[in-house]
C-alpha cells in the first residue's frame, strides 16, 4: 500500500528511488515497442546471383572446410579486421603458427607453412574476391547492419559473410561463387536499404 | 501526385538555401580562403598532387593546359594602368588565389553530363563518378571557372615509374584516359571521418577532417569544415564577414568588410569564399 503511494506520488521528484521503477517502465516499454523494428538476420534478404569462379592456385592450398566446419572456428577468428576495417585482412603467418606449431604439424601443409616461417616470408597468397579499385566497400558497415545491428549471435557471423563470399565452410581453397558486381551490390541494397548515393560506393 | 504537391515542390525548387531550399542537405562541405594569408607557396597543390593521385603530365603537355592540378594558384598582377595607385600592392608584385571546385550547390556542370556521372550528392558536394564518366567534356566546357581536368593520355603508365607507384592513395581510384576529374574536397577524408562518428553514434565533430590542401597551408588560409553546423570554424568566418550562401550579390552592412565568392552574379553558389579586398576597375 505505501509502496504504491510512493510510487504514485514520485512524480514530483524523480530523483528519489521511488521514482525509479516509472523511468524504468518507460525505458522498457520504449523497447517493447522498438524490438519488432529491430532488423535481425532474418529480415536481411540475402543477394540473389551465382558466379562460377575459376580455381586459385594458392602457395598453400589452405582447406577453410577443416577450419570454419570441422573445427568451427569463428571467420572473424583469422580474418580479423572484418569487424572495424574495410578489409577483413589475411591473417599473418604468426596467427597461423600460433595453433600449428602444436596442432598437425606432421601434415605436408603445415610442413610447407613451417618453412615459410622460419623463413621469414609471408606466403604471397592471392587474392580472390577482388573488387574494382573504383568501388568503396567497407565490411565493418555491414557486419555492422547484418550482424551487430541486427541481433544475430556473432558465432553464426559465416552466414552473412556468405552472402557475397558462397559457403567458404565447404570450400577447400576460396573461391569465388558471387558475382560481386555492381547490379549484385544495388539489388541487395536495395532489398535491404542501403544507400543509393553513387559517391557511397564508388570513389 | 497533386497539382498542388508539384506547385510546391516546384516553388522550392526555385528558392534560396536561405529559405529552405529543394536540397535537403545532410551537410554543406565549404571554404573560406583568406588571400591576404595567401604567400602563393603551391604547398596546397602538391598536397593535393600526393593525396589525390593527381598525375604529373610533364612540362609539353602542361603547357598545352593539360595539366592535371585540381588546386592550381592563379596569380595576378596589378597593371598601372588599372587603377593602381596602391603603391604597396605594386611592390608586392602578384596577388594569388588558391582555385580549386567551388563545389556550386546549382553547378553548371550537373545539368549537362549526359550520363548522369556528375551530380550533387546530400553532402552539398558536386561529385564526379569516374567509373561512369564517358568523356564527353561537356561538363568541363560548362564550368564557367574551368576546373575540371581531362585525362587525355593514360597518365599512370608513366606518371608513377616503378618505386614512386608505391605512394598512390588507395581510398582513390587511379584515372585512366577518357574520365574527367577534378576536386572532390578530399571526400575519401571525409568518408572516413564520417564512419567513424557513424560507429561511434555521433555526429561529425568540426575539425575532425580536412582537406590535404587545408592541413599544408601553412599560414592556414585555407579553412574547410560543414557549412550548416553554425559552430564550425568555417560557418563562423562566412557570418563574420557576412558572406551568404543562395543570393547572387552579398549584401553587406559594412562595406570595407571582405568576403566574396568567385563569379556569384552567375548564379551557380559557389561554396568557396575568399577574403580579399574586391577592387573596383
Amino acid at each position: 500500500m505505501s509502496e504504491s503511494r510512493i510510487f504514485l506520488s514520485s512524480e514530483a521528484n524523480t530523483h528519489r528511488s521511488g521514482g525509479l521503477p516509472r523511468v524504468m517502465w518507460m525505458i522498457l516499454l520504449a523497447f517493447a515497442v522498438m524490438l519488432p523494428m529491430v532488423v535481425n538476420a532474418a529480415d536481411a534478404i540475402p543477394p540473389k546471383g551465382t558466379y562460377d569462379g575459376k580455381d586459385v592456385l594458392q602457395p598453400i592450398e589452405f582447406p577453410h572446410d577443416t577450419h570454419a566446419k570441422v573445427n568451427q572456428i569463428n571467420c572473424m577468428y583469422c580474418h580479423t579486421y572484418a569487424r572495424r576495417s574495410k578489409v577483413a585482412g589475411i591473417p599473418p603467418t604468426s596467427k597461423c603458427m600460433g595453433c600449428h606449431t602444436v596442432i598437425a604439424t606432421d601434415k605436408p601443409r603445415i610442413k610447407k607453412l613451417t618453412e615459410y616461417w622460419e623463413k621469414g616470408e609471408p606466403p604471397k597468397w592471392k587474392k580472390v574476391h577482388d573488387v574494382p579499385d573504383f568501388v568503396h566497400f567497407t565490411h565493418e558497415k555491414h557486419l555492422r547492419r547484418f550482424v551487430f545491428n541486427a541481433d544475430l549471435p556473432v558465432e553464426n557471423v559465416s552466414e552473412v559473410c556468405g552472402f557475397c563470399h558462397g559457403d567458404v565452410k565447404n570450400m577447400t581453397v576460396a573461391n569465388k561463387r558471387k558475382p560481386l558486381n555492381m547490379g549484385f551490390c544495388v539489388r541487395c541494397h536495395e532489398a535491404n536499404g542501403g544507400p543509393s548515393d553513387c559517391w557511397k560506393c564508388h570513389k | 501526385m497533386s497539382l498542388s504537391n508539384l506547385l510546391n515542390d516546384w516553388t522550392r525548387y526555385r528558392q534560396g538555401i536561405e529559405e529552405g531550399g529543394f536540397h535537403d542537405y545532410e551537410h554543406i562541405f565549404g571554404m573560406a580562403i583568406d588571400l591576404n594569408k595567401c604567400i602563393g607557396c603551391n604547398a596546397c597543390s602538391i598536397a593535393c598532387y600526393a593525396e589525390n593521385n593527381l598525375a604529373v603530365v610533364g612540362e609539353e603537355k602542361f603547357a598545352k593546359d593539360q595539366g592535371m592540378h585540381w588546386l592550381r594558384i592563379e596569380r595576378y598582377w596589378d597593371e598601372p594602368d588599372l587603377g593602381a595607385d596602391d603603391q604597396e600592392f605594386q611592390e608586392h608584385g602578384a596577388s594569388f588565389l588558391p582555385m580549386m571546385c567551388q563545389q556550386c550547390n546549382a553547378a553548371t556542370c550537373e545539368p549537362v553530363c549526359p550520363v548522369a556521372a556528375t551530380y550533387h550528392t546530400p553532402d552539398g558536394l558536386n561529385a564526379q563518378v569516374y567509373n561512369r564518366c564517358i568523356g564527353s567534356r561537356y561538363c568541363s566546357n560548362n564550368c564557367p571557372y574551368r576546373l575540371r581536368y581531362f585525362n587525355f593520355y593514360s597518365y599512370y603508365e608513366t606518371s608513377w615509374p616503378a618505386p614512386l607507384d608505391q605512394q598512390l592513395n588507395p581510398d582513390l581510384s587511379v584515372r585512366d584516359k577518357g574520365v574527367m576529374e577534378k576536386c572532390t574536397f578530399c571526400i575519401q577524408r571525409i568518408r572516413v571521418a564520417k564512419d567513424t562518428a557513424q560507429r561511434e553514434e555521433r555526429e561529425l565533430v568540426d575539425g575532425e577532417f580536412t582537406t590535404a590542401c587545408a592541413q599544408t597551408c601553412p599560414t592556414s588560409a585555407i579553412q574547410f569544415g560543414d557549412l550548416q553546423d553554425p559552430n564550425s570554424k568555417v560557418s563562423q568566418l562566412w557570418k563574420q564577414y557576412q558572406v551568404k550562401l543562395g543570393t547572387t550579390e552579398q549584401s553587406k552592412q559594412n562595406k570595407e568588410l571582405r568576403g566574396y565568392r568567385v563569379f556569384e552574379s552567375l548564379n551557380t553558389e559557389p561554396c568557396v569564399m575568399y577574403l580579399d579586398r574586391v577592387r573596383e576597375v
